[in-house]
């Protein structure tokens, strides 16, 4: 028995030396090891490791280590990782990590730094200037998104009405939903955060102005006032279910709702980047089309847009160029842009929409959004928006005011307040 | 007299039955929801699958970004799974036998403190452990040694909590009659107290098996090759909250998981419930 054991260790551990030996030897000492994590679905999953390979293929020199995973659970591991100090050589960033993880601005490499192997011609300076701080650009945006309407035409069609291209018609369509469908169909839902946004956006139409400008909260709280009570008119129209209503059909999204699946829902107002999702719900029982901005929203264009995903170069990189290289060619290179495709949106840097073009990948529900999204535009939204403080659920701030006001806790006067207040705290704006 | 007997039985059968497909409708719809569509899946909470689709199962071998499928996920989780539950037993039943049977200066207030770790929710701990589990160059260890580890030193306080209580039902005579006959403190530990807490020992290892493996931070944290992760993380690459996806394919990497788990219980059964109700009759 016991030399049967030491056998055992003997070959186990002669296993183990040779296993060593053969790291050690080969490509292994002239590679440099960059890393590189990012979250997504399937697709995006499968583009980035196409782009990693076909890199590693161009470089042999540069060995890549890839994280991946999806968003669920992965800002918690992210944060875990930047205290740490232990995340990867390239990072894909949301925008507003910029703010919440790097106030101190040592946490991302100034990309201008490593100018030489990345190239920035395919943007222009307004393009880069939400991700750069003190002159230091500390990450690299890869696309625009912004908020439009989504309807479900073939519902609209059962109703007798033509998709709704101004308030007038949506007011219309939420009566003769009531009158024609029933009593739980809506032309229009809104959790509580696309309320917050569809309210910044009329605000925006109506007053011409940021929500937030130089750091301040833009609006006053009569103003706040005035597009809280258009959220609640939606709502006493029958335009959109109530917060009750919707908790009730225990779906975290709308793509995951049935009521959406089964037409009870036939509109949203999304992120242009999350098109395929929802049209993808209905598994071809609904004719999904893109909606315009309504033309009687405000006397402006009130739209608003954000960069909805990022790249940055962690500080602590022992090979920063290698990891511009990498970038470089997913942002510029023929060939990577190629590869990366649309997955992360519609690109913003004007090689990649070249590549993409001829690949013949901008075309499509996302590329009409994104469109529209750009055209109805004057306003980006500022960093603070997406404060972990305001938009949290449950107990963010716009949470709290859309809900109360929903259930009747809050009137539109203190709804107001509370996001007014709640603004300006997470500001560090003093005083009212 | 014989007849009201069969009548209570038919009864009380009827009414087991009944609540017995109550408690596993749930597992039972899981299993035909794993041949729906997404429509089908969320319209309503019937059994009957109205047209099957086998796309659930084909995706279990489909491999991630050429990385890692649910077969692999499954492996990778009991590399670490069925280490974490041994260390954990034979770390639990130390500490718990040091504590219930010997006298050491300190002992209340060192008992007192391992309760109250019992106490900390783990959100606390996440980001401290992370940072002295990555200076340790824990993070991503091929042998998963950051999940592992804690285990080897009784960090699950709760087990040991338990298994301190089951000590103190059992008399110190026994640990007496063994000394006498010539036994050390370790003989006595693994020949008379041991073979006695087997049913505690076994609900330890049920509870620690089930809670690993449902336990999604953890890997989430420590785990950074996508070809190491365990069947928790694996099932939450399929469910991205920005591309939508498909709910059979969830249920059926999830039934997968559960499976084994199922097995342990069931297999692991008798001991299980004895260990919960033999508290019940102590006086």
């Amino acid at each position: 028995m016991k030399t049967h054991l030491l056998r055992i260790a003997a070959l186990a551990s002669a296993v183990l030396l040779t296993a060593s030996a053969v790291s050690c030897t080969g490509k292994e000492n002239t590679q440099k090891k960059i890393s590189l994590s990012w979250w997504g679905g399937e697709s995006r999953h499968e583009a980035t490791m196409n782009a990693v390979k076909a890199f590693e293929e161009k470089h042999e020199d540069i060995k890549l280590d890839v994280k991946f995973g999806a968003w669920d659970g992965w800002e918690d591991a992210m944060t875990a990782a930047f205290y740490a100090g232990t995340q990867t050589d390239i990072v894909q960033i949301n925008w507003n990590w910029l703010d919440v993880f790097n106030s101190n601005g040592n946490l991302f490499l100034d990309l201008n730094t490593v100018s030489d192997h990345l190239d920035l011609s395919g943007y222009s300076q307004a393009e880069l200037d939400p991700c750069t701080f003190d002159g230091a650009l500390e990450a690299v945006p890869v696309s625009l998104t912004g908020r439009i309407f989504y309807w479900n035409r073939t519902i609209f069609e059962k109703a007798g009405l033509d998709v709704p291209s101004s308030l007038k018609d949506l007011f219309t369509a939420g009566e003769v939903f009531r009158k024609k469908l029933g009593e739980d169909c809506y032309p229009l839902a809104l959790a509580e955060y696309d309320r917050m946004m569809l309210m910044v956006y009329y605000l925006g139409a109506q007053y011409g102005k940021p929500w937030i400008r130089n750091g301040r909260l833009n609006y006053t709280r009569d103003e706040i006032r005035k597009g809280v009570e258009f959220i609640d008119s939606l709502e006493k129209g029958h335009v959109i279910p109530s917060i009750a209503e919707i908790s009730g059909d225990g779906s975290v999204t709308f793509d995951r709702s049935p009521k959406w699946m089964n037409g009870k829902y036939a509109g949203i107002f999304e992120w242009d980047s999350a098109a395929s999702k929802y049209s993808n719900a209905l598994e071809g029982n609904g004719d999904f089309v893109v909606g315009d901005y309504f033309s009687d929203f405000g006397r402006y264009k009130g739209g608003y847009s954000k960069i909805s995903l990022a790249f940055a170069v962690s500080k602590k990189t022992e090979h920063p160029e290698e990891c511009a290289e990498f970038l470089d060619f997913i942002l510029n290179d023929p060939e990577g842009t190629a590869l990366m495709g649309v997955e992360r949106g519609i690109p913003i840097s004007r090689n990649a929409v070249k590549s993409c073009e001829a690949a013949g990948m901008l075309k499509g529900i996302e590329k009409e959004a994104n469109d529209k999204v750009l055209a109805g535009t004057s306003f980006s939204f500022d960093i603070k928006f997406e404060d972990p403080k305001l938009k949290t659920s449950p107990e963010g701030i716009y949470f709290d005011a859309f809900s109360g006001l929903s259930y009747g806790e809050y009137s539109a006067e203190k709804a107001a307040e509370i996001i007014s207040d709640g603004v300006r705290k997470v500001l560090g704006e003093t005083g009212k | 007299m014989k007849r009201t007997k069969t009548a209570d039985l038919i009864l009380i059968y009827s009414v087991l039955t009944f609540i017995g497909i109550i408690m596993i409708y749930p597992l039972l719809w899981m299993i035909s929801a794993t041949f729906k569509t997404n429509s089908e899946v969320t319209s309503g909470l019937s059994l009957l699958i109205k047209e099957p689709v086998p796309d659930g199962y084909l995706a279990l071998v489909n491999n991630y970004g050429g990385n890692i499928n649910c077969i692999k996920a499954l492996f990778n989780t009991y590399v670490y799974l069925v280490p974490k539950v041994i260390f954990t037993l034979i770390s639990s039943l130390f500490t718990a036998y040091g504590f219930a049977r010997y006298n050491f200066p300190m002992k209340k207030l060192l008992f007192g403190l391992l309760i109250s770790s019992m106490f900390l929710p783990d959100a606390v701990m996440i980001i401290p452990q992370f940072i002295l589990f990555s200076k340790l160059g824990m993070v991503d260890s091929p042998l998963y040694t950051a999940l592992v580890v804690p285990s080897v030193f009784a960090y699950d306080t709760y087990f040991v909590f338990l298994l301190v209580q089951f000590l103190k039902g059992v008399p110190s005579e026994l640990d007496d009659a063994a000394r006498i006959d010539g036994c050390s403190s370790f003989q006595i530990l693994f020949h008379i107290i041991a073979p006695v807490l087997k049913p505690a020992l076994v609900s330890c290892a049920v509870f620690q098996f089930i809670w690993t493996s449902n336990d999604f931070m953890g890997p989430l944290l420590y785990v950074n090759t996508p070809s190491a992760y365990p069947l928790q993380v694996y099932i939450r690459l399929a469910m991205d909250a920005e591309s939508g996806f498909q709910y059979n394919r969830v249920l059926a990497s999830a039934l997968l998981a559960v499976i084994p788990s199922l097995i342990v219980f069931f297999c692991s059964q008798r001991s299980f419930t004895d260990s919960i109700t033999s508290g019940a009759v102590k006086g």
